[in-house]
């Protein structure tokens, strides 16, 4: 794969070679990509991939067990619900050989070289990044019948020794008893697999597995534990490796994409889009009572009591108001408005207003900024004196408390928020938030404050809709 | 042997510097922990406990001279054994955190965590009825390390007081990950704690690890029963039945207050769960019932959390027991059923045994002087232990790295 792709030829057709290197829907990825791929299939592939991965971090998030028949329907239906199609297709269990397979390996290969560039850059980064490849591995995998499987260990030469008859008639007793969720008649069928018991600690951990002499037997469908603790070991060195070569990329646009893809790509971006109804600006405090996530009203509040906001709370809720339908002059002057209870207008026009041209796009480069999802607000530095951040994050448990309830939370909801927030699940908690001040709960789990926006004002619109027809 | 009742707290300061000068088998444990490699001790932490609570934590000695100096200045009370570092301990930068790349696997059992079914003695105490408990331990866990993970060097210590510690010593025990030593702790532990009274659950087939131990538990039950008087008083027998699910439990009960001994109850149990087995009216979830009491009564109770870490410390063997002045002396698994706790050499007992031994030699010397036989003159020097009780542990010791070597050999050169 090459980085400075932009500047070669693309390729449109899938060449010979391909047939062969894609020949699985399984990979270990042993192999960089080396096909040219143009930057935007590039940058499309990376988002899929993110996107997937997110997509597999909800469905736990959402409460359903791993690796429950529930979990792989909740995770297959989000796929296809965001157009991940291809990735679908790799968990047919068919093993198809068909130009649509393939394209789809093909998608599978990249996006992961292109997410080890993007995820190599830290420990935090690696260590997300490799429980999802991990848990996609396994999806994958136990879709796969015996024989697939089996070509899957071959063209890997993953040697795994298989015990003899013999063996096997010898240990009989104790692979039955010792190998959970088999009956007798199944543990005569499968093939027994020999493998060091470290290889397997999950499994030796829970009891769940027959050990002899520093051996665990395993049979085929437990393989994968064995195979992910592989893939995990070198998955994991090679992003050492990697973050410790990284080049430098002379192209801006990748860079930025790779840097951010983390925080930025997750889901809807909410930009401004020009069907959205605009918002009137005489509504804004009422909204941000009823409609806005924790995040929004504190930077609100904060605003109405100081009539000021610092430099990253005034971009964090610009971007936000713009995303929500306030139009350009009215975006203006509410900003004016209220900084000119503590300066003048001259100040403001001298220092500011640039700054709120060009957040909204209207000056310098004129980008369209998407606002920031709840990844990027969680994961920002929140100095002291600073408005934006994200509650659940970053209050002080007696505060947000406080906040939750003086908000309408009811008391048995506080409780169950601040338990989420205390195991880490800012988003979850938010959208239990969300749950509790409002008649129905959201959708979808909150990862963007326009989102809940957008959610909070659809039940407000659905209501007057009924009440009107 | 009545010499072990004349310790006195008050004298470990005068006896230590005698212990560690002329006792101690500083060499052996220098070897244990050098592994063929003089820099692997270099990197160990090594702390020691001094008298006031002073306490120096991770020292470590370039050189076996470095480190018998030390001792002989320093004298400690406890010496404590950490990990292999990556930098030397001694050598670190304050604030910058140590990383730990080996340590033996240890165990930790401690009587004190029986005291809810040990009825012969509280706390600190000890007695050979109450030892069947480690007895059975040391069984279990050694069987487990050798069969199912194939640790051969395992080292078993007597922690000098009323517990046990196991030291497993092969190359790919030291090595373990953070992953490897929780697997195997909880691979291990059977009792779960909790709020319920039932700490057992063996749901399904009964894994081979585990029909193992109760295979050895059953050679001391019957004893355990009698002994420890498990269900000898009703407020005995209200805790085993409270053990008990609700929807089975009267009917154990009336049959188990008919009768009165310990022994009775526990046949009359038996023999009720066998009769309601052949009516089926054991519920599923309870068939292995009988299984669950025995392990909750009698499987090893692990200090789990020594054997999970990396960088736990742990007393290391031959040190002197502050309080009883017993050595903590390695023992046989095999023969475990012969250690008797309140037999072990204390320092004072150790001591008087060099001076008894010497005052002979001498003597006899004296003798053989006077009849002028020239040979006695030349006679080699002996080791002040080969005097004493100590004899036995180290030499038991001295078996252990033995192999130890041999393995180590075996492992670097297959041919
Ligand atoms: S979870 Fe997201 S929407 Fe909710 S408060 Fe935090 S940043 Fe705002
Ligand atoms: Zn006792």
């Amino acid at each position: 794969m090459d980085t400075n792709a932009r500047r070669r030829r693309v390729h449109t057709t899938v060449e010979d070679t391909e047939a062969t290197l894609y020949n699985h829907d399984l990979s270990l990825y042993p192999k960089f990509p080396c096909s040219e791929i143009p930057l935007s299939e590039f940058e499309e592939l990376a988002i899929d991939r993110v996107q997937l991965f997110r997509i597999i971090e909800q469905a736990s998030l959402k409460g359903h067990k791993y690796f429950s028949d529930e979990w792989k329907k909740c995770i297959k239906d989000d796929m296809m619900k965001n157009n991940l199609k291809k990735f679908v297709r790799l968990l047919s269990g068919f093993n198809g050989q068909t130009e649509l397979d393939i394209q789809a390996r093909r998608a599978d290969h990249i996006s992961h070289f292109i997410l080890r560039i993007a995820y190599c850059r830290s420990e935090e980064l690696r260590k997300w990044f490799l429980a999802r490849e991990l848990e996609w591995f396994k999806i994958k995998f136990v879709s796969n019948s015996t024989p697939s499987i089996l070509k899957f260990l071959q063209l890997n030469e993953l040697n795994y020794q298989t015990i003899s008859n013999e063996e096997k008639e010898d240990l009989k007793e104790s692979l039955i008893v010792c190998t959970p969720g088999m009956n007798d008649v199944q543990v005569m069928m499968s093939e027994f697999y020999k493998v060091p018991f470290l290889d397997v600690w999950t499994l030796v951990q829970k009891r769940r597995v027959f050990l002899k002499e520093g051996y665990a037997y395993i049979p085929i469908n437990d393989l994968v534990v064995s195979i992910q603790s592989t893939f995990r070991t070198t998955l994991s060195s090679k992003l050492v490796l990697m973050n410790r070569n990284l080049p430098n990329l002379d192209d801006e646009r990748l860079s930025n994409l790779l840097c951010n893809l983390h925080q930025a790509y997750t889901g809807n971006e909410y930009t401004v889009s020009n069907d959205k109804d605009a918002i009137n600006p005489a509504d804004i405090d009422e909204y941000s009572k009823k409609h806005y996530p924790l995040c929004m009203r504190n930077l609100h509040e904060t605003l109405r009591a100081n009539h000021h906001l610092k430099h990253y709370g005034r971009l964090i809720y610009g971007l936000f108001l713009k995303a929500i339908g306030l139009k350009y002059e009215q975006f203006i002057e509410f900003w004016r408005s209220e900084f000119t209870k503590t300066m003048d207008t001259d100040a403001f026009n001298k220092n500011h207003l640039y700054n709120f041209n060009h957040q909204f796009g209207k000056v310098g480069k004129r980008v369209n900024y998407s606002p920031y999802s709840c990844m990027k607000i969680i994961m920002s530095n929140v100095g002291a004196g600073d408005a934006h951040c994200c509650p659940f994050r970053h209050f002080d448990v007696g505060r947000l408390r406080a906040k939750i309830s003086e908000c309408g939370a009811p008391s048995e909801g506080v409780s169950e928020i601040m338990q989420l927030v205390n195991n880490g699940h800012y988003q979850i908690a938010c959208t239990k938030y969300f749950q509790y001040t409002h008649p129905q709960p959201s959708s979808n789990t909150i990862n963007h404050p326009n989102q809940y926006f957008e959610e909070s004002m659809n039940l407000v619109k659905d209501k007057t809709e009924k009440i009107v027809s | 042997m009545d010499s072990q009742a004349k310790f006195d707290e008050s004298h470990l300061r005068d006896l230590l510097p005698l212990y560690y000068k002329r006792l101690f088998p500083a060499a052996h444990f220098y070897k244990w922990l050098s592994y063929g490699n003089a820099s692997t001790f270099a990197h160990r932490e090594i702390s020691f406990a001094l008298e006031n609570d002073i306490y120096l934590r991770f020292q470590s000695f370039d050189t076996y001279k470095e480190f018998v100096e030390e001792l002989y200045k320093k004298n400690p009370i406890k010496i404590d054994i950490g990990p292999i570092y990556l930098t030397k301990p001694k050598a670190r930068n304050m604030g910058q955190a140590l990383q730990a790349s080996a340590k033996e696997m240890v165990f930790d059992i401690d009587l004190t965590d029986y005291d809810d079914v040990r009825t012969c003695c509280s706390g600190a105490d000890v007695c050979t009825k109450c030892w069947k408990f480690m007895a059975i331990a040391s069984k279990i866990i050694d069987t487990a390390l050798r069969e199912d993970f194939r640790y051969v060097n395992v080292l078993w210590v007597f922690s000098g007081r009323r517990g046990i510690h196991a030291w497993v010593s092969d190359e790919h025990a030291r090595g373990l990950d953070i992953n490897g030593r929780p697997a195997i702790a909880e691979y291990l532990t059977v009792l779960k704690e909790g709020m319920k009274k039932k700490k057992v659950s063996l749901t399904g087939h009964i894994h081979t690890s585990i029909s193992r131990a109760l295979k050895i538990i059953d050679k001391y039950f019957p004893t355990i029963v009698k002994e420890q008087d498990i269900l000898g008083t009703d407020e005995r027998l209200k805790n085993f039945l409270s053990i008990l699910d609700d929807n089975v439990r009267t009917q154990f009960k009336d049959c188990m207050t008919k009768v009165t001994t310990s022994a009775e109850r526990w046949e009359a149990f038996e023999r009720k769960f066998m009769q309601l087995q052949q009516t089926n009216e054991i519920p599923r979830n309870l068939k292995n019932l009988r299984e669950e009491i025995k392990l909750q009564y009698a499987y090893p109770r692990l200090d789990i959390n020594v054997t999970k870490g990396i960088t736990h410390l742990l007393k290391a063997p031959f040190c002197v027991h502050p309080k009883t002045g017993k050595v903590c002396v390695p023992f046989n698994v095999k023969h475990v059923d012969n250690f008797d706790p309140n037999n072990v050499p204390t320092i004072s007992m150790i001591i008087n045994e060099v001076d008894a031994y010497d005052k002979k030699t001498k003597e006899q010397e004296e003798t053989l002087m006077e009849t002028d036989e020239p040979s006695v003159t030349n006679q080699v020097k002996i080791k002040d232990y080969k005097k004493t009780s100590l004899l036995r542990p180290i030499n038991l010791f001295s078996e252990f790295l033995k192999n130890l070597e041999k393995d180590t050999k075996k492992r670097v050169d297959p041919f």
